[in-house]
């Protein structure tokens, strides 16, 4: 097959429409073919931006699939790596290496539900506002703090500085897991750093989100824990911590 | 304007790599309803978009390598993915049909952020746009193709018109899509 020929085909190729002699002779070329993969790259976003839309997941689909997860052995060679092309620039440290090849559930646990935080106030950065990374933009947090503060069955916490005792956050939570940040008199940080919001189970940080390195008002959600003994703000390197690295500087009980 | 969420995707996915649970079901809650979207409206059935939707995330599980962070969103890869899949049942026409982690499940079925389904609901917004601006062959046969699994040449029967004809216009329609949408701002989805 000519380039011209696979060229041709990359629109039916990209929505799955070729089949036969010339889907094998178009992967082929593919192989050789940067040119013809960069533009299919273009167009397979194209098409899945067309399919893209979400539906709500049917009930104990999860589960089945969990349920087929096979199982790993200890001695079992992982699968190889994928290629992080911009793994340089992820905020996130990867959850330590350790010697055992048993799912981490626990430090997972915490890394994606940080990573998901900060995902949060990107889409809105790119799509709405100019998010700063930050949780406090996302939209209309003060008219639904307001309504949170008068719902039945919120719980208002008062996060306290360790050291000086002096009121430093007030977060408000909702029976449904969903939370704000009220109001906040801690001081600006550094550019590069930025508050971290993190709900203590038991032992266990839970990263509810970034507040940025002057917090207003900000929503979160606590759906990553259940029940929470603490609210707890620390400064981590701006981009978040899976977890945290620094001092609580305000701590409150739930 | 490829960014940070397109990294925590791939963070996501080499946690997956290191048989982390949570990071699949991470990636489910964030991508099983687009997943399953997709594979409905080729199947038109949802228990046989259960099936797809399945094999999806355990292809994930099995082969993490497959995806690819420098050739487009995770989202976008696991949407080929579907549709591959959906197609290739639709097109062999036999429309065929505990251990889980607490935490695991506890992800998964979290609610859907309501930043995602507006940021998905803006994306659609401009593909409906731009779908809107094609000349209607174009769009008639890419929306054949497309939701309909057909392949072209099967588009071109149906249109009664040449095959070479139907390839270009698939193609020049998505090409002029893409400008579209790259206009709107919209690179990829979950960009």
């Amino acid at each position: 097959m000519t380039h011209d020929e696979a060229s041709d085909l990359l629109g039916a190729y990209a929505l799955d429409a070729v089949d036969g002699d010339e889907f094998t002779e178009l992967e082929e070329h593919l192989e050789t073919c940067p040119r013809c993969r960069a533009e299919l790259d273009d167009l397979r976003e194209v098409a899945a931006a067309m399919g893209n839309s979400v539906e709500p997941v049917p009930e104990g689909l999860w589960s089945q699939i969990a349920l087929r997860l096979p199982d790993r052995q200890e001695d079992e060679e992982p699968p190889p790596m994928p290629r992080l092309a911009q793994e340089a620039r992820t905020p996130f440290r990867a959850p330590a290496a350790g010697t055992t090849r048993r799912r981490r559930v626990m430090v997972s646990t915490i890394g994606t539900i940080a990573v998901a935080a900060a995902s949060v106030a990107v889409v809105l950065g790119i799509g709405l506002v100019r998010a700063d990374n930050k949780v406090s933009n996302l939209q209309a947090a003060s008219p639904a703090v307001t309504a949170a503060l008068r719902a039945p069955g919120h719980q208002l916490v008062v996060l306290d500085s360790s050291t000086s005792k002096t009121q430093q956050a007030k977060v408000v939570v909702l029976p449904s897991g969903q939370g704000y940040l009220v109001s906040s008199a801690l001081p600006s940080l550094d550019k590069g750093r930025t508050y971290q919001l993190w709900a203590i189970e038991g032992n266990q940080p839970v990263s509810l989100g970034l507040l940025g390195g002057s917090p207003g008002q900000a929503a979160f959600t606590m759906a990553g824990a259940t029940r929470p003994t603490h609210l707890s703000i620390t400064a981590e390197p701006a981009g978040g911590s899976v977890f945290p690295t620094g001092p609580i500087i305000a701590s409150g009980t739930v | 304007m490829p960014s940070i969420d397109e990294v925590s995707d791939a963070q996501l996915v080499t946690s997956i790599a290191r048989y982390s649970e949570v990071a699949l079901a991470e990636c489910y809650r964030r991508h099983g309803g687009a997943v399953f979207g997709l594979a409905k409206r080729v199947l038109h059935n949802p228990a046989d978009a259960e099936d797809v939707t399945q094999e999806i995330f355990l292809r994930l599980w099995n082969q993490p390598d497959r995806f690819d962070p420098a050739r487009g969103s995770l989202r976008s890869f696991l949407l080929a993915q579907a549709h591959g899949r959906a197609v290739d049942a639709v097109r062999s026409s036999s429309s065929r049909r505990q251990r889980e982690s607490r935490d695991a499940l506890r992800t998964a079925e979290a609610a859907y952020d309501l930043q995602r389904e507006v940021w998905d609901l803006a994306v659609a917004d401009q593909v409906s746009h731009a779908l809107g601006e094609l000349p209607e062959e174009e769009r008639r046969a890419i929306e054949l193709a497309y939701f309909d699994g057909r392949t072209y040449r099967e588009v071109a029967q149906m249109l009664n018109q040449p095959e070479g004809t139907v390839k270009s216009r698939i193609r020049n329609g998505m090409r002029r899509m893409r400008a579209v949408l790259a206009d709107a701002g919209v690179r990829g989805v979950d960009a």
